[in-house]
């Protein structure tokens, strides 16, 4: 049994801890909320952007290379994790479902790497690394979604993948994020639901094709700039979240370990005491 | 605005909204939006016929009621349907809200940038093509604010 004195020492550091998580939880919150109104504020350009790519690319007849697709022989993959962990199964979540999707497609499939828990994870497992993006992924700016989606759309322009998926958390809640995998390109055009586009009229100035082409490298943009942007959200939330239970936990042991030193203690008395009384009844017997 | 809805619902009330990757910059009635096109300027009145084009850099301008809202624009998409009219560019400015020097320094930039490419680069005719997007799209707030302020 520990001594009461081993007890207080470990209940002071436990307590240390205890502060350090729950100012990493306070800290989180408050880049949480802002990342969490910052992409409820994007979704509206994005929606767009998408339902607007629907409709053109039923409409346009072209055989433009980033909308039709081709053979598939190489995939490649990008995935968005956080620059830094402490954020709970953020990370390993979304790493899980890209291994799971290499395994599926094509174990040989170009990877691309945006956040450094991702870069970590792929280097220590050697896998070779196409692009690497590091260094914003709590605080994205459009800028650098269009760097992602401009060496994407290359690797599918050059011939080096057929087929480019995105991997990344959707936000859904603090509690909350949810892998997801999306097709970036080629952007196939739907066939399943055109009861309301397929039958409405919609000119296009010049032409579908002209618009498209324009549309596409945006369109991939504005893809990854989502992604990025939920990523963030859910990193800061995972993170809160994380912190809030490892306060939590923390202020349980607490607990324990001072209810234990207290027992510690209380018998330490007792048998101090039990030693004075059998001590004076051995004096005054002899 | 429970009259107004009820126009919408007849289709007597245009919408419209400019819509940047940050934020939605104007979400309202018009009476009546201008847009550079890609064929030129168009001016969108109520039960326009369904249309999508690209915008150029340039202006967007909204009449409602007796005030016009202007905003400066980088490229981007236009589409009108169902009476709602939507502008989709990557940057959108109130051309109140303009900051002049920001702008010409964002001009400079480019042009040092462009002056800085490498001949070498792989993707040079790309990067080019993109500074001077962003170059144009800068001159476009400078001209655009002075444009409106002065007069």
């Amino acid at each position: 049994m520990p001594s009461a004195r081993d007890l207080q020492r470990q209940i002071n550091t436990v307590k240390n801890q205890a502060r350090v998580f729950s100012a990493l939880q306070t800290v989180s919150s408050v880049k949480f909320r802002k990342a969490e109104a910052r992409v409820k504020r994007a979704r509206p350009y994005a929606e767009n952007v998408e339902e607007m790519m629907r409709d053109v690319a039923r409409s346009a007849s072209g055989d433009l290379p980033l909308l039709a697709g081709r053979e598939v022989q190489r995939v490649a993959v990008c995935t968005l994790t956080a620059d830094r962990g402490l954020a709970g199964g953020f990370n390993a979540q979304v790493l899980r479902r890209t291994v799971s999707l290499r395994d599926e497609k094509d174990r040989g499939a170009l990877q691309v790497a945006s956040g450094r828990k991702a870069v970590a994870f792929f280097r220590f497992r050697r896998v070779e690394l196409a692009e690497v993006f590091t260094g914003f992924t709590d605080n994205p700016s459009y800028e650098q979604a269009r760097e992602i989606g401009r060496a994407l759309t290359r690797l599918f322009e050059d011939e080096e993948a057929d087929e480019v998926y995105l991997v990344y958390n959707r936000f859904e809640s603090a509690l909350n994020q949810r892998p997801v995998v999306k097709r970036l390109l080629p952007v196939a055009p739907e066939e399943d639901d055109d009861e309301d586009s397929g039958t409405s009229y919609m000119e296009y100035v010049p032409d579908a094709e002209t618009v498209l082409k324009r549309l596409v490298p945006r369109y991939v943009e504005t893809m990854v700039w989502q992604a990025l942007l939920e990523s963030a959200a859910g990193e800061h939330g995972a993170r809160m979240t994380a912190m809030k239970n490892a306060t939590d936990n923390a202020n349980d042991l607490v607990r324990d370990l001072t209810l234990q030193m207290n027992k510690a203690r209380q018998a330490q008395i007792t048998q101090e005491i039990l030693e004075i009384v059998s001590g004076a009844e051995a004096l005054s017997a002899g | 605005m429970a009259e107004n809805r009820e126009q919408r619902g007849e289709g007597r009330q245009l919408f419209c909204r400019v819509i940047t990757p940050e934020e939605v910059i104007y979400d309202g009635e018009a009476d009546l939006v201008i847009a550079r096109i890609a064929d030129g300027d168009l001016g969108v009145l109520v039960d326009h016929a369904p249309l999508v084009s690209t915008v150029e850099v340039g202006e967007v301008r909204i009449r409602e009621d007796d005030e016009q809202f202007v905003y400066a624009t980088s490229d981007g998409f236009f589409k009108v349907s169902e009476n709602l009219v939507q502008v989709l560019v990557e940057e959108a400015i109130s051309v109140d809200e303009i900051d002049i020097d920001a702008a010409e320094n964002r001009v400079e930039e480019a042009e040092r940038e462009l002056s800085e490419v490498s001949e070498e680069a792989e993707d040079r005719d790309r990067v080019i093509k993109e500074i001077e997007r962003r170059q144009r799209t800068a001159e476009n707030f400078v001209r655009a604010a002075r444009k409106y302020r002065e007069g």
